[in-house]
């Protein structure tokens, strides 16, 4: 049992244990729950402070893994088929180990904003517990078929957490959210399924699911359908482009892009505040990392192929999320659609395909893990008082609630992309890589960047525009001196939270290298690779 | 030949002991008797599977039959389970009832290890009559009566193609032995052109008695108007054997490749009408227990899959197939039981806020609807990707491509009881489980959640 | 060989008549010349086993017993409850493509010259029951277990219920 498999596994236990300890310590749930996920939390550190990130570059090579664990899991004979050999597969690479960092601090702040849940505990907590699970295996499985089942494993204890203690359409939304990441990922399993008849086992000669075998176009078996000299066509469709849309539109459903966003808003209008923060915080990034992980790096050639509509999907992403946020009255919404917004920053830097861009796509996605985190956060402190979230129901709240309006504006200004935040670099970088692709690679116009930067451009008219409404002028209020009166400061547990999501955004604001000199290798190693053809 | 032997001898037995009034003792024996025909039908087990055929080549009783005879005799275990108490509610015959249940399970093991058409024949002729009684026994509910009549003259009808089929086949080949018609396929270079219609006329025939579309009409009246516990048994341990049967038929006599060329087409044919009548007809339902039967038919879709990947694999694919899914129905027809016998009725708004009530009833139910839909670390997860694995291997994308399609339809209508038992609160009543049913329940759901996750256990069986 | 031809056509005739017939009893009484022209079938055959059993059993003992239950019912009137069109019409392309199917197959045989058996003796009495006991007698054996069943069956569903519901 490696650390991988104790951050995996730890929180499933939690679950388990919660789920047999009697009805009358339910006010002890949470707590199990947080010591699960605070180990979690000094765990993921020690491994960021142990994590090489020059010597172990990784993406293809399983030697330049850490923490790698690799055991036989599920091993059927099929007769002509050969045997169905699937792996319990893990390590983590430049690309992944941000990601298990960010998970486990989200999840910390998930719990911790989860004191507002009063119903069916027992059922939360194990179904957090659950999710954690789920998202951890997912981020650290190598193995196609494993990521598969962690990737499918999200889905369910979403479902419930949105259908049981959502608002009042959660019926709608759980299904929704669901209906639509499925759709995606069953076509995922059909592409699975074809490139492990395509790839082979360099060394057993067996089939194999192994992700670093399909990155190798040498173990690609001659004539197979995605081999790269076969150009095998299904539908009229070469069939390695094919695949790649196949896997880049299930990841896009979770980032999401544009045309297939549409589960997103609703999604997080419905759920509770800690389920909101995960699906911002790290769902979306989920996305964006099987497009690095997966797409970018066993369809090398198609994404070179599609880079300029990926960068265009980025781009109307951001201009499109933008242009949403700025028209809605929900203060929730408004969140759900900047994060669409955000996230086209990150699908724009991907698709450039250079060390800038990619970089600033990573950063990009950490950044906004914190960020969106605080925001719905922010969002909870209001509605857990008053339950209203509507702009116009709240004016002046500054005279109230200071405290609060100075986190809301550190948050504001922060992912408006504000100097010294987080979100500035980020998204200098995945513009900077959109602009210098042109003449690196040639892969995406400058006008992409140009539209890009529109998008910073209007996030700081919603947000400000929000922030006036809200928070300055005279104190006016929907529900009168009932809602002043329940909406106190905030307390010291938020505070908590609050202040170490700012120090997270500042820190990586103003210390960038804390998060690029650990990735830099891998990144630098997978733009080789694409490039490798 | 010792477990149907066993069996029959049981089914006798049970018949005195209802002709001396021991009812209390009815279900023990039964049960007891199942358990030592699995220890039998495990004895059989061979390892270097080189198993010969005995009486002449009528029976062949390999690893392929131990296994789909385990499967049939542990689901018939596991329902037999549930019907305590439950003969008793419609009439005082109840020793008649596991005896025709016993002698339907008979029946079932002589399809899983035939080797010769006569004995499919008298297999299926076995299975049905004692089917056609049971669907009936509720004598006086016009429902039962409708489903008795109806499924009695379509599989008499049925039952009329595959002896038709069977007689052609032999008027080709010259032999009911199905290694002879093997090497009549293998030998002759031009096959008769009535083996073609004696194969399509066979594949009807079983079609029909596993409810595929477009011979599926049956089904939905069927199962509905039979009793609960009896259309478990159908939808469950029949099909399955009806499967068994197909798989054998077609991998050791009808594989070569010129023949595969011709039935192959057929089977994609039907296999795509029931995905897609099955599931959307199931879509509009708005009763638990006509949802399944229409799913079930849905399910016949899949394991056809099997047939037209048709390789050594196979057998391991269906016997996962059939296994996740008989394991997940009965979950699900056990707790329709629970809720229609005190509640009355199994529309879906009954089920609405049994999840708080009855926590284990509605975790199972639950657990036992994505095994259907095919969610991952189920086993209906794992059978389905065993089925789209056969067919990806062997070029069927567009086939694929449209299941996949009608697995998410799938996932919509198993998901909307969840829906119900969670999201929708509603004033109710603890419903009361009994023990037995909460074995069954726990048993099945931790059966098939390790099935899921860790299914090398049982698909090496074969 | 003309004596075929003319026993078959009779079977035909007579079949289509049992499904023509308006009257219940008529279609019975049909079907029992159909039998008798098959039974006349299996003499031609040589399989004079099969014909003495289909002569008493069918022709017989069922034939008879369900003219009595047919007119213990009192079902001679035209009673038959009207058919849409369009399953009739399904009804005929189903059978017209069953038929086609078959005819196409036994015509492509091209085995029009006379069936001679290689063994003439192998409808007899002694044979048939050489082949039963000997290479099908486990079918026969288990035979045993379906007439049982259904005896049950037939039981069970025919008996009064003493307890009323």
């Amino acid at each position: 049992m490696s650390l991988l498999s104790l951050l995996i596994f730890l929180p499933l236990a939690a679950g388990l244990l919660i789920l047999v300890l009697p009805y009358a310590w339910q006010q002890r749930y949470k707590y199990v729950a947080l010591a699960a996920v605070g180990i979690q939390v000094i765990m993921s550190a020690f491994i960021y402070l142990n994590f090489d990130g020059n010597a172990f570059s990784g993406i293809d090579a399983k030697s330049k893994y850490q923490l790698v664990e690799q055991v036989s899991w599920i091993n059927l004979q099929l007769g002509r088929l050969g045997s169905l050999q699937i792996d319990y597969f893990l390590g983590i690479d430049g690309l992944s180990m941000p990601f298990l960092v960010l998970s486990s601090v989200v999840m910390f702040i998930a719990v911790l904003s989860s004191w507002e849940i009063k119903t069916n505990l027992k059922g939360y907590f194990a179904l957090l517990m659950l999710l954690n699970t789920a998202i951890m295996g997912v981020f650290c499985a190598l193995d196609f078929f494993l990521f598969y089942i962690f990737y499918e494993l999200m889905l369910l204890p979403l479902y419930f957490l949105i259908g049981m203690w959502g608002g009042a359409r959660r019926e709608y939304a759980a299904i929704k959210f669901f209906l639509y990441t499925l759709f995606g990922s069953v076509f995922m399993l059909l592409v699975i399924i074809g490139l492990y008849f395509s790839v082979q086992d360099p060394i057993t000669g067996n089939h194999t699911f192994n992700m670093l075998h399909m990155m190798n176009p040498d173990n690609y078996i001659p004539g197979s359908i995605f081999s790269a000299l076969a150009e095998q066509q299904i539908f009229g469709i070469p069939a390695r482009l094919l695949g790649f849309i196949v896997l880049f539109i299930a990841f896009a459903i979770k980032v999401p892009i544009v045309p297939l966003h549409t589960w997103l808003p609703d999604a997080h209008v419905e759920a509770p505040t800690p389920v909101s923060i995960i699906l911002a915080g790290i769902l979306l990034k989920i996305g964006g990392y099987g497009i690095l992980r997966i797409c970018m790096s066993i369809f090398p050639d198609a994404a070179i192929d599609s880079a300029w509509w990926l960068g265009l999907i980025g781009v109307v992403s951001i201009i499109y999320g933008a242009l949403n946020a700025l028209a809605q009255n929900d203060l929730k919404r408004m969140i759900a659609y900047s994060s669409v917004s955000h996230m086209g920053f990150v699908l724009l830097g991907i698709a450039s395909i250079t060390a800038e861009g990619i970089s600033g796509a990573m950063l990009q996605m950490i950044s906004h893990g914190f960020l969106s985190t605080m925001l719905f956060f922010l969002v909870g402190v209001i509605y857990n008082r008053v339950h209203s979230r509507y702009i116009h129901d709240f004016r002046g709240l500054a005279l109230i609630m200071p405290k609060y309006t100075t986190f809301i504006m550190i948050a504001f200004f922060a992912s408006l992309g504000l100097p010294g935040f987080s979100a500035f670099i980020a998204e200098a970088f995945s513009l900077i890589g959109a602009f210098t692709s042109e003449s690196v690679n040639g892969l995406l116009p400058r006008w992409m960047a140009i539209c890009g930067s529109i998008g910073i451009l209007l996030s700081a008219a919603y947000l400000l525009w929000t922030l006036q409404r809200m928070f300055f002028g005279k104190t006016r209020l929907m529900g009168g001196e009932d809602w002043k009166s329940k909406l106190t400061d905030v307390n010291g547990r938020e505070i908590f939270v609050l202040t170490s999501l700012t120090v997270f955004a500042l820190l990586l604001g103003i210390l960038p290298s804390l998060a690029f000199d650990k990735m830099n290798a891998s990144v630098l190693e997978l733009i080789r690779l694409v490039n490798l053809k | 030949m010792d477990v149907i032997i066993t069996i029959s001898l049981l089914a006798i037995l049970v018949l005195y002991l209802g002709l001396f009034k021991a009812a209390k003792a009815l279900l023990p024996v039964t049960l007891v008797g199942l358990l030592v025909a699995l220890g039998l039908t495990f004895n059989h087990w061979d390892l270097a599977n080189n198993t010969k055929s005995i009486f002449s080549g009528m029976l062949l009783f390999n690893n392929f039959s131990v296994a789909f005879s385990a499967l049939a005799i542990i689901s018939t275990f596991l329902i037999l389970m549930l019907s305590k108490d439950y003969f008793e509610r419609i009439s005082a015959n109840v020793a008649e009832y596991y005896t025709i249940i016993l002698f339907a399970l008979t029946g079932i093991i002589i399809i899983a290890s035939y080797h010769n058409l006569s004995m499919l024949f008298i297999g299926i002729e076995i299975m049905s009559v004692s089917l056609y009684i049971l669907t009936g026994i509720k004598k006086r509910d016009y429902a039962s009566n409708e489903a008795a009549l109806k499924y009695f003259l379509m599989g008499a009808f049925s039952t009329g193609f595959l002896l038709f089929g069977i007689t052609l086949l032999y008027g080709a080949s010259g032999s009911f032995d199905l290694t002879e018609i093997r090497n009549y396929v293998a030998s002759s270079e031009e096959i008769s052109p009535i083996f073609y219609a004696g194969i399509l006329l066979s594949i009807i025939g079983l079609c029909f008695k596993a409810g595929a579309a477009p011979f599926h009409f049956w089904t939905p009246d069927v199962y509905e108007g039979a009793p609960t516990l009896i259309t478990a048994f159908m939808s469950t341990v029949v099909k399955t054997a009806v499967f068994a049967a197909f798989l054998r038929l077609f991998y050791i006599s009808l594989s070569s490749v010129t023949l595969q060329e011709f039935w192959v087409p057929v089977l994609v044919v039907l296999a795509s009408l029931s995905l897609l009548i099955g599931n959307i007809t199931a879509v509009y339902q708005q009763h638990f227990k006509r949802m399944l039967a229409y799913s079930s038919i849905s399910h016949v879709g899949y394991l056809l899959f099997a047939l037209i990947a048709l390789s050594s694999a196979s057998d391991s694919a269906v016997f996962l197939y059939a296994a996740a899914y008989t394991i997940a129905s009965i979950i699900a027809f056990a707790a329709l039981m629970v809720v229609q016998k005190q509640v009355g009725n199994d529309s879906f708004d009954n089920f609405n806020g049994l999840g708080r009530k009855n926590p284990l009833l509605a975790l199972t139910l639950t657990i036992s609807m994505l095994s259907l839909a095919g969610i991952p670390l189920t086993a209906g997860f794992i059978g389905k990707f065993m089925m789209f694995t056969g067919a990806l291997s062997t070029y069927h994308t567009a086939l694929t491509v449209f299941a996949v399609l009608n697995a998410i339809v799938g996932v919509f209508y198993y998901l909307r009881v969840v829906v119900a038992m969670y999201f929708k609160d509603a004033e109710r009543n603890e419903l009361a489980v009994p023990v037995y049913f909460k074995i069954v329940l726990v048993v099945s759901t931790l059966a098939t959640i390790i099935i899921g996750v860790y299914p090398g256990f049982i698909a090496d069986l074969i | 060989m003309n004596l075929f031809y003319f026993i078959a056509f009779l079977s035909i005739f007579f079949s289509l008549l049992v499904i023509f017939s308006k009257n219940p009893v008529y279609s019975v009484l049909y079907l029992i010349v159909t039998f008798f022209t098959l039974t006349i079938h299996y003499i031609l055959l040589n399989a004079q086993f099969l014909a003495i059993v289909n002569f008493i059993v069918y022709m017989g003992a069922i034939m008879v017993l369900f003219l009595f239950v047919l007119m213990l019912l009192n079902l001679n009137e035209d009673s038959e409850p009207m058919k849409s069109n369009l399953i009739k019409v399904a009804g005929v392309v189903a059978g017209m493509c069953l038929l086609v199917t078959l005819v196409g197959s036994f015509r492509a045989l091209g085995d029009s010259d006379p069936l001679i058996l290689k063994n003439p003796e192998i409808g007899l009495v002694k044979n048939l029951g050489k082949v039963l006991f000997d290479e099908f007698l486990l079918p026969f054996e288990i035979s045993s277990i379906l007439l049982l069943s259904a005896m049950v069956g037939a039981v069970l569903l025919a008996k009064k219920d003493p307890k009323k519901i």
